[in-house]
């Protein structure tokens, strides 16, 4: 919004997250019960001798040392996750494109240890990288500037920000995102998850609230937690929750001794990526005018990926980003690259070079990713003079769409917004999850698969992450495979499944007219 | 009996007895009163409270001539010398040990892997995110520093910050040097243990320490059976530069062991290039030390995925967890 006026978001959210039907939730508990009994008698076996224990075990001289991992700490990695663990962790040996190849690994102790056969499964279709814009791409002559500078500059800067660690790129970079992003100043830091964890104590302390939402990132729960503010949690992009507790906070102040919280800080992500959900951008900010508390979004996944012109959520909305106090986000997911960024107002980005504990104490962003993501974003915004930036954003959101439809219609339980390019497709019972990954890996189809303790038990998933390098061909390969094991697993789970056939939504009668 | 009693008893005194019984029977049920109304807040009050609340500023203002908003803008490698606001001087202030940031061959090796893997990882070690690079750098830095396995991480204060409070949660007791970087500070404040400092390298004052949760011990048996004890230190300092007396470290260690005092675990955080002069000067091995965290200064031999990579080596019963 290049006037900055804001258009109002008209069309309607469609976000669902419908329930399984019950008897998949007690075969789920039942084969988590049934897990659990064959561990504690595995456990018997192996602590009376009977069975070999693989597991980690003291050295000789420290047999009189108080254990470093209590028994029951690890009774889940130990017998449910050692099962299925040939699912997670799957070396690759080629950039993490569209189609990546991975390198085959086996077991012969029923995953306790691996051994790499040599072989490589060439071409493996990737719906598992946050690759949405398909910018991790092995080297191309695009890519000369990065080149460059890995030859002028070296591979990295050994300093921190304020010693002698702020090259010329940096600034550069810095600029660049504050003009993507339509805010008054920018500041970048080497890794995403330490951007949040190292920040937020900087900005709130002791005496201040954070209202942060149920399903929020590991790195903003650390950072809230090392901040010592008072951390309150809102149900999941519920906004009569967050509003009951807003009103409770400006109201009744602190807990014991009632005088007025300092500050109230809002936390929201971007697009949830256990859930694929959008945040109600919007509402939000109207709360926040209301109680005037300050909003921290949270952009890792919605930058570059969410938007007419990959802007992120304030974009997808129509809003103003004058709007949102504090705009974070990742270079990981759709630059291919590393590292994170805080935006907004030109006194806060003063304030956090100033205070930030990364600015200080943390090593500063290598060089050559810098200059990638400079290329990356000047490619998206347009500036390096072709519109191949704008055509990747749309057909993303061509894909998205594709995809969850195609989902939908077959039958699946597919969670989040129609428009969220993460799409979880629920398999709720341990077995399938292993199942499901193991024989897509068999058919050249490479899926991320979640479970406890990133989700609920009751809910593990596949998460698949479009990108808008994938071909139709591609998404309709990866389609069929799905339709299969959907009938070959029984997921198809949905009752409410939508007719492949929209435009005879409203026909009365199905009569041919003569 | 009662009855013939009632009877007896003069006018005066059943008249006197009822009105007494009336007005216990009024007390008892009347409504009691507190001294000071209290009652809730009416929604207009509450709407004014609303309205009146101000938050203090997001963020307080800065100076505009604060030193860190003035940078030193650096436009070179920062080798042996390097640019700064457009002069060149001797390098003082880098950690570049080794010199290895502008080595051609680390160069080569960097450019070989850029045109084969690209720049980013796009995902986490445990989607995809792991390459047959890391599992070779995790295995020759295993082989480096003589331990069985080693684990690799993508950011420096990351890696203490998170090691720590894998290991050490609540309850469980670490001895820190008072010098100890801002890194491991945070990492202990995040596990949410019991932190005893120890004065900077004195030997004498950890065992001290030591003694007195010796006592501790004695007194709750049970609690001390379960609690682990660990011992941070690091190799360099990075705060004061002075180097972490390791053969004292283990003769502590050591005894402590022979007089019966509960499991010590030893983490140190050092720079391998300092490291391995560390190893021939304490002549100690680094068998005795269970975990060994470590910055090297370079970017991996093979790729430019990372820009800071941090270690971990461990053995191999501990790294699986």
């Amino acid at each position: 919004q290049q006037n900055g006026k804001p258009h109002f978001y008209e069309k309607p959210i469609v976000e669902s997250f419908e329930e399984a039907p019950l008897h998949v939730m007690v075969f789920t508990y039942m084969g988590y019960g049934i897990g659990t009994l064959f561990g504690y008698l595995r456990d018997f076996l192996r602590n009376s001798g009977i069975e070999k224990c693989n597991a980690a075990v003291e050295r000789e001289e420290q047999k009189d040392f108080v254990p470093l991992y209590q028994n029951f700490e690890n009774f889940y990695t130990r017998n449910i996750y050692m099962r299925i663990r040939d699912n997670w962790n799957r070396p690759i040996c080629s950039a993490p494109g569209p189609l990546f190849d991975v390198m085959e690994r086996v077991s012969d102790d029923y995953n306790w240890t691996f051994r790499f056969t040599g072989r490589i499964i060439k071409d493996v279709i990737n719906m598992g990288s946050y690759n949405f814009l398909g910018l991790a791409v092995r080297y191309d002559e695009s890519m000369r500037t990065v080149k460059d500078v890995l030859e002028e500059y070296g591979v990295g800067v050994a300093s921190t920000r304020h010693e002698m660690g702020t090259l010329n790129k940096h600034k550069e970079l810095e600029d660049l995102v504050a003009q993507f992003l339509n805010v008054e100043a920018a500041m970048v830091f080497g890794m995403g998850f330490a951007t949040n964890s190292m920040n937020i104590p900087a900005l709130v302390g002791k005496g201040c609230l954070i209202l942060s939402d149920e399903l929020n990132h590991a790195s903003l729960v650390l950072g809230a937690r090392l901040s010592g503010a008072t951390i309150r949690i809102f149900k999941h992009n519920n906004m009569q929750s967050l509003e009951k507790l807003l009103r409770d906070a400006v109201i009744y102040g602190q807990p014991r001794t009632r005088r007025a919280w300092k500050k109230i800080l809002i936390m929201v992500e971007g697009v949830y990526s256990m859930e694929g959900s959008i945040v109600n951008l919007p509402q939000i900010v109207a709360l926040k005018k209301k109680y005037k508390a300050y909003l921290y979004i949270d952009e890792a996944h919605s930058i570059g990926s969410v938007g007419p012109t990959g802007r992120g959520v304030v974009e997808f909305f129509g809003m103003d980003p004058q709007d949102v106090d504090v705009f974070m986000g990742t270079f990981t997911k759709s630059f291919g690259a590393s590292g994170g960024y805080i935006a907004g107002r030109k006194d806060l980005v003063d304030y956090l070079r100033v205070h930030s504990h990364s600015a200080v104490y943390a090593t500063s962003m290598s060089p050559p990713i810098a200059e990638q993501i400079i290329r990356s974003m000047k490619f998206i915004m347009g500036l390096d003079g072709t519109t191949q930036g704008l055509k990747r954003v749309r057909q993303l959101a061509k894909n998205t769409r594709y995809f969850r439809q195609r989902l939908n219609e077959m039958g699946f339980i597919i969670y989040g917004n129609e428009e969220s390019p993460v799409v979880p497709l629920l398999l709720y019972m341990p077995g399938k999850v292993a199942a499901f990954a193991r024989h897509l890996l068999n058919r050249k189809i490479g899926v991320v698969v979640v479970g406890f303790p990133a989700t609920p038990l009751a809910e593990a998933r596949a998460r698949f992450c479009v990108s808008a390098a994938h071909t139709r061909e591609m998404l309709d390969t990866v389609l069929e495979a799905l339709d299969e094991m959907g009938d070959l697993l029984h997921l198809k789970y949905s009752r409410n499944k939508k007719s492949a056939r929209p435009e005879l939504y409203d026909e009365t009668s199905f009569e041919l007219d003569d | 009996m009662f009855v013939t009693v009632i009877s007896q008893a003069p006018a005066y005194h059943l008249i006197l007895e009822g009105i007494l019984i009336l007005w216990i029977i009024r007390l008892l049920f009347s409504k009691t009163y507190k001294l000071q109304e209290r009652s809730d807040l009416t929604v207009k009050e509450k709407e004014e409270l609303i309205e009146e609340w101000q938050p203090e500023p997001l963020v307080p203002p800065i100076s505009k001539d604060h030193p860190a908003l003035n940078y030193n803008i650096v436009s070179g490698p920062p080798s042996h010398s390097i640019v700064v606001n457009g002069k060149e001087c001797i390098n003082f202030a880098s950690f570049n040990f080794l010199g290895l940031l502008d080595n051609p061959r680390v160069k080569a090796a960097a450019l070989a892997s850029l045109k084969k893997y690209g720049v980013g990882t796009c995902g986490p070690r445990g989607f995809y995110g792991t390459f047959d690079v890391h599992l070779d750098l995790e295995d020759r830095l295993a082989k480096f520093m003589k331990t069985e396995e080693a684990i690799i991480y993508s950011y420096g204060f990351a890696t203490i910050a998170s090691a720590i409070p894998a290991y050490s949660k609540r309850g469980d007791i670490v001895f820190v040097d008072r010098a100890a970087c801002f890194a491991i500070q945070k990492g202990l404040q995040a596990s949410r243990s019991n932190i005893k400092l120890f004065e900077h390298n004195d030997m004498a004052d950890l065992e001290r320490l030591l003694k007195e949760q010796e006592i501790e011990d004695q007194k709750n048996p049970r609690k001390a059976r379960v609690t682990r004890r660990f011992i941070v230190v690091e190799g360099l300092y990075m705060n004061t530069g002075t180097i972490c007396p390791l053969p004292e470290l283990k003769l502590h260690f050591e005894a402590s062991q022979v007089s019966g005092l509960s499991s010590l675990l030893v983490l140190r955080f050092c720079k391998p290039a300092a490291g391995t002069e560390l190893q021939t000067v304490s002549c100690c091995s680094w068998a005795d030390t269970e975990v060994v965290l470590g910055k090297p200064l370079l970017t991996t031999f093979s790729s430019v995925l990372e820009s800071q990579p941090h270690f971990v080596c461990l053995f191999k019963d501990t790294l699986f967890n």
